[in-house]
């Protein structure tokens, strides 16, 4: 079987001169995945809020928003936004711009749900309590409520968006520069399969062991300040 | 550049699409099936190598880390990629998957990583008592896993493994970057043939939507039935 096999010279230069490209588009990913993380977790808490006002109107689309964001793949969602909605908008989405939306909404309706849950986690007597001394709504949601829920929040939030940050990688699917386009690109170029992809797979499994880390020290602190 | 006005949409592209999308549907719907059934045994597999106390332990907790921190879209790459231009060399053996398998085998080892982590929370769930007096009635470890631990913790487990069904139904639309002609494929190709993104995207958002709420709600019903008895 083997007798039409070249063997593989291993180039690890490709990766090590390139690591300054490498690094650039890593950090694309990142700030990428922050701003539609950014914009989901205020799409959630909106969403949440309207879920949880008791108004009945507002119930059932928001129900339907969070099971057709989270039954819709990040792919279909990506080119939906990007060929789908431009085309019928007339707007031409940058790239950059189509994937901070899908991964947006895509992520909304999981914070959708995690916000949820954590303003349904506050007692109803601390509304009350706040509106009954004299503060209003937005108030009582401002420093009563928000700082509440921020805490039991938080864990939750922090895997979405190393769940969001996975799902950048696919940006380079609408030819977002990042370091999988990279990878392709220099995989395409210099044929250096192993190289290219390992050196992503590698970057990628540190940022996110960064990430996870750094949600468990948030979850910690929150802890004991409670 | 169209405007929100001039935009006409043409919906019969979709109706004109629709023996591609089936033949999609058929291949994306296999490769779940195929990927849902291996994951949950390698996951099973995963969870008790995890659990060994020990350097063996060790192997499982990394393995889990690994696959849970990578993206599936980068290890189809490494995998189709990279690991099949340096395996002749490295190991001497050609692995030459075609993309429909190196799709099902990323699948696989990517969710049989989370799956690991659910079945063990659910055997960790299971209290300690069972074990012992399992142990003390004379049964092996292996008989007591298999007729006491795992019956009840199976229940746990089902509805956080569903919820990873939806992943992996959802997942499969990325093996279309290598060339699986699945639904996500067939539409990409309509696309370019119709040029009308939006009612060729919408209506596939819309098969995978239908797919990932009927197998949640057929999640939420065995789940009820398989937890009658404690009712």
């Amino acid at each position: 079987m083997i007798f039409l096999d070249v063997v593989y010279q291993f180039d690890w230069s490709v990766v090590t001169d390139r690591w300054r490209q490498f690094a650039e588009g890593a950090w694309v990913d990142v700030w990428v995945a922050i701003l539609g993380f950014g914009f989901a977790c205020l799409l959630g808490l909106g969403n949440a809020m309207l879920r949880t006002s008791g108004v009945n109107l507002f119930k059932i689309p928001s129900f339907l928003y969070v099971q057709v964001m989270r039954g819709v793949p990040l792919y279909v969602m990506i080119l939906w936004v990007y060929f789908g909605i431009a085309n019928v908008l007339g707007v031409n989405f940058t790239s950059y711009q189509a994937m901070v939306i899908a991964l947006a909404l895509t992520g909304s309706g999981y914070t959708t749900e995690i916000f949820r849950a954590g303003l349904t986690a506050i007692d109803r007597g601390q509304m009350e309590a706040a509106r009954s001394i004299g503060l209003n709504r937005v108030r009582t949601y401002g420093h009563v409520i928000l700082p509440q829920a921020l805490r039991i929040v938080v864990p939750p939030l922090g895997n979405t968006f190393v769940g969001l940050f996975k799902g950048a990688t696919l940006m380079s699917v609408i030819a977002v520069p990042d370091m999988v386009f990279l990878a392709n690109e220099l995989n395409v170029t210099l044929f250096t399969p192993f190289e290219v992809f390992t050196a992503v797979a590698i970057i990628l499994i540190v940022l996110v062991f960064f990430f996870s880390a750094l949600v468990y020290v948030l979850e910690r602190r929150l802890k004991i300040a409670t | 550049m169209t405007g929100l006005l001039t935009y006409t949409y043409d919906w019969s592209v979709v109706w004109k699409s629709i023996p591609f999308f089936e033949r999609g549907l058929t291949v994306t719907l296999r490769i779940t099936v195929f990927s849902i059934a291996f994951s949950l045994v390698l996951g099973l597999i995963v969870a008790l190598v995890r659990m060994t106390p020990g350097p063996i332990g060790m192997i499982g907790f990394a393995y889990i880390q690994v696959f849970r921190a990578l993206s599936l879209y980068v290890y189809i790459l490494f995998l189709y990629f990279g690991i099949a231009a340096v395996a002749p060399t490295l190991i001497g053996v050609r692995i030459d998957l075609d993309p429909f398998t190196a799709g099902i085998v990323a699948l696989t080892l990517l969710n049989s990583a989370y799956m690991a982590e659910i079945y063990r929370a659910a055997i960790l769930a299971i209290d300690s008592g069972q074990r012992e007096a399992a142990r003390s009635l004379g049964l092996g470890s292996a008989s007591t896993f298999a007729t006491v631990i795992f019956p009840q913790a199976w229940r746990i487990a089902l509805p956080a493994l569903v919820n990873q069904f939806c992943d992996i139904i959802k997942d499969t639309s990325v093996v279309a970057l290598i060339g699986v002609s699945d639904l996500m494929y067939q539409a990409i190709e309509r696309n370019s043939f119709y040029q009308h993104s939006f009612e060729i995207f919408t209506s596939v958002a819309a098969i995978y939507f239908v797919l990932v709420f009927i197998v949640a709600q057929l999640a939420g019903r065995l789940e009820k039935r398989l937890q009658r008895h404690l009712a």
